[in-house]
């Protein structure tokens, strides 16, 4: 069921490329196939929507893509390097450098300063890239429009705004990819609209994002969806009329 | 090593970031030493006092008296009472022992010119004070000419002097003992309390001959025989010597039981060493218990905290940090709060047995093997809880950690 999509103006950088990617969980004498033989390649500067149904494998599948899991079986290429041959070390510096992971519940550190949890992932930062981190946190925090909260705790933020300091951390490293696990899914619609017109902004300045979601609403910012069911990639299409946050809010007047 | 600094510095935020687990993880250990090294210097206090008044009585010391025995809830006399033939025998004929005194114990009513008091006066020689090395605070001793005259003087502790004559000067005075005038020749030193909790100072001393004379009659002999030693190291032989002088003297055949008892200052510590020892046992366990306490309670707080820290793990994880650099932060943590916790609670305990003394005089030796094994232990479990479980939690996948409920 896998439509490559090989008409491209010009040959573009596979940021992820998945062969044969299984995920099998042991629960004692019961086998669960999470993902099974999901061949994916994304390229550099698309903006991918993973939709599916719950228990459909997505999550499992980005969390093998963002280095928090490993595939049973399978091999999983990231930015050209083979990631099953990484150990942990390897793995821990591939999440740092290469990967911002954006989670559903924000896992911001608790009673933390905006800037100081976005200033986390330089701090394990050991290629001595970043020497101003402070500078650089306060950017990423600008960049997502918390430039006036950056010494606010997470517990002060309301729940978009938190969202967007999680967002600001998975910036703060400049990554070849964001990956975004139902970013919006605690939050209203409105700061989901927002949410999703600020990873549109993202990816028009060239970073490549995957999100999760289960609002079509939200999947129809991005360029590609991929539907999955019980594990297996079922469509995968180009996203025809695109929504903007013009159209997203004006819908949402309609609805309301 | 920049990594090393960075880590330190994201130990120190977790620590300043969570005051009040902070606070309740350095409270247990504070109260876990504390409570270790009061314990243990309070016992080995009250061991150091009893052996030193023990060994303040003098070393050398022999007590011969008649052999008694528990029958139907008494004490029966068992041989014929020590007199004044077995302390004549002693006298001319011990090499080991240089010094005697008889001690005849008669309970009378004391009534001095300010107060009146029941009382056990003492029947002694003149020899009684080197032997029992008490010391003179004002006056005289009775010397050998009084006993033999039985001349009607005493001598006094503090105890006595308080209550019959409050402020005035004993000395030359009179107390009447059962309607008999003592003049007082001599007020001893201050001696507090005696190895086995009675007053040392609530005494009066007479010489025995005037005791016999006028109180307790002749008929019943002595009570006790005090005597010391040569020296301390004579001690055995004198013993020895005495044990075969007065078997003899008492016609006692070979085989037969004496009828009398020696007891040895040695076998007196060697009774208040069992006693002490036991106590130390029992301060140890006590110890060992607040130790327990302490440690449970440090643990406790350790682990309470795994839930969320290893949420903070997963997220650590998730966006970099290496199994090492979450190991070494809980390190650093655990380190840092057990050495403030350990500190202070040294410093708690030291305090506290400064204030016990103030309150109670009982002075208590803060020592240096309580402080090592409060700090030691409280430092141990504070690390061991503090780090073992981030340890878990960092080989987890993070995924995984991200998700521990």
């Amino acid at each position: 069921m896998v439509l490559n999509l090989k008409n491209r103006k010009m040959p573009q950088k596979k940021v992820i490329e998945t062969k044969k990617v299984c995920r099998v969980f042991k629960n004692g004498e019961i086998e669960v196939h999470a993902i099974t033989d999901v061949d994916l390649i994304i390229d550099e500067g698309e903006f991918v929507a993973i939709m599916g149904a719950s228990g459909s494998g997505k999550s499992t599948f980005l969390n093998i893509l963002g280095c928090l899991d490993k595939p049973t079986s399978g091999d999983y290429y990231l930015d050209g390097v083979h990631v099953n041959k990484l150990n942990k070390n390897q793995l821990a510096d591939v999440r740092n450098q290469k990967i911002g992971f954006i989670f559903q519940s924000y896992n911001l550190l608790s009673r933390t300063t905006a800037i100081e949890n976005v200033e986390l992932p330089l701090v394990y930062n050991r290629t001595g890239r970043f020497s101003n981190s402070k500078e650089l946190a306060k950017k990423a925090l600008e960049q997502v429009g918390l430039g006036d909260r950056l010494n606010h705790k997470t517990n002060q933020l309301s729940g978009g705004e938190q969202q967007r300091v999680a967002i600001a951390r998975a910036l703060v490293n400049d990554p070849a990819l964001i990956l975004s696990d139902e970013a919006t899914g605690n939050l209203d619609s409105k700061a989901s609209i927002n949410v999703a017109d600020l990873f549109v902004e993202l990816n028009n300045k060239g970073k490549t994002i995957v999100m999760i979601t289960h609002e079509p609403e939200i999947a129809q910012f991005a360029k590609r969806m991929i539907y999955l069911r019980d594990g297996r990639i079922l469509t995968d299409t180009i996203i025809e009329n695109r929504s903007t946050k013009e159209s997203a809010l004006k819908d949402l007047e309609l609805t309301a | 090593m920049r990594q090393l600094i960075k880590t330190f510095k994201v130990a120190f935020q977790a620590i300043f970031k969570n005051k009040t687990r902070s606070l309740l993880t350095t409270l247990g250990i504070i109260i876990g030493v504390a409570a270790v090294i009061m314990t243990i210097s309070a016992g080995e206090g009250a061991t150091k006092q009893i052996q030193d008044q023990i060994a303040g009585l003098g070393t050398n010391l022999l007590m011969i008296y008649t052999k008694t025995e528990h029958r139907a809830g008494a004490h029966v006399r068992m041989g014929k009472p020590i007199n004044k033939k077995d302390f004549e025998i002693l006298q001319k004929n011990s090499v080991w022992i240089s010094k005697l005194s008889p001690l005849i114990v008669s309970v009378a009513q004391a009534i001095g010119p300010n107060g009146y008091k029941s009382i056990a006066i003492y029947g002694v020689s003149d020899q009684y004070f080197d032997i029992l090395s008490r010391d003179l605070l004002t006056g005289e001793y009775f010397k050998e000419e009084d006993v033999k005259t039985a001349r009607k003087v005493c001598v006094i502790g503090k105890t006595i002097k308080d209550e019959l004559f409050l402020d005035l000067d004993p000395i030359g005075r009179q107390i009447r003992i059962d309607k008999i005038p003592f003049t007082v020749v001599g007020f001893l030193k201050e001696e507090g309390k005696g190895a086995m909790g009675q007053d040392q100072d609530d005494i009066i001393l007479a010489p025995y001959t005037t005791i016999q004379n006028r109180l307790s009659g002749h008929r019943r002999g002595y009570d006790i025989i005090m005597a010391s030693a040569t020296s301390e190291d004579h001690i055995t032989n004198a013993k020895f010597e005495a044990t075969q002088l007065l078997r003899e003297t008492h016609r006692i055949l070979e085989g037969e039981e004496n009828d009398f008892e020696i007891t040895t200052q040695v076998e007196l510590q060697e009774i208040t060493g069992n006693i002490t020892g036991i106590l130390t046992i029992l301060l140890g366990a006590i110890a060992s218990i607040s130790l327990l306490v302490g440690g449970i309670g440090i643990m406790n707080i350790m682990l309470v905290s795994v839930t969320e820290r290893t949420r903070e793990i997963g997220t650590r994880l998730a966006i970099g940090a290496r199994e090492s650099d979450i190991l070494t932060q809980f390190l650093i943590e655990a380190v840092t709060l057990s050495l403030a916790g350990g500190t202070l609670g040294v410093l708690i305990g030291i305090i506290g047995n400064q204030i016990i003394y103030k309150i109670t005089n009982f002075y208590i030796p803060t020592m240096l093997y309580s402080i090592l094994i409060g700090f030691g232990f409280a430092a141990f479990v504070g690390i061991a809880f503090g780090y073992f479980p981030a340890k878990k939690a960092a080989k987890l996948n993070p995924i995984d950690a991200l998700r521990y409920e």
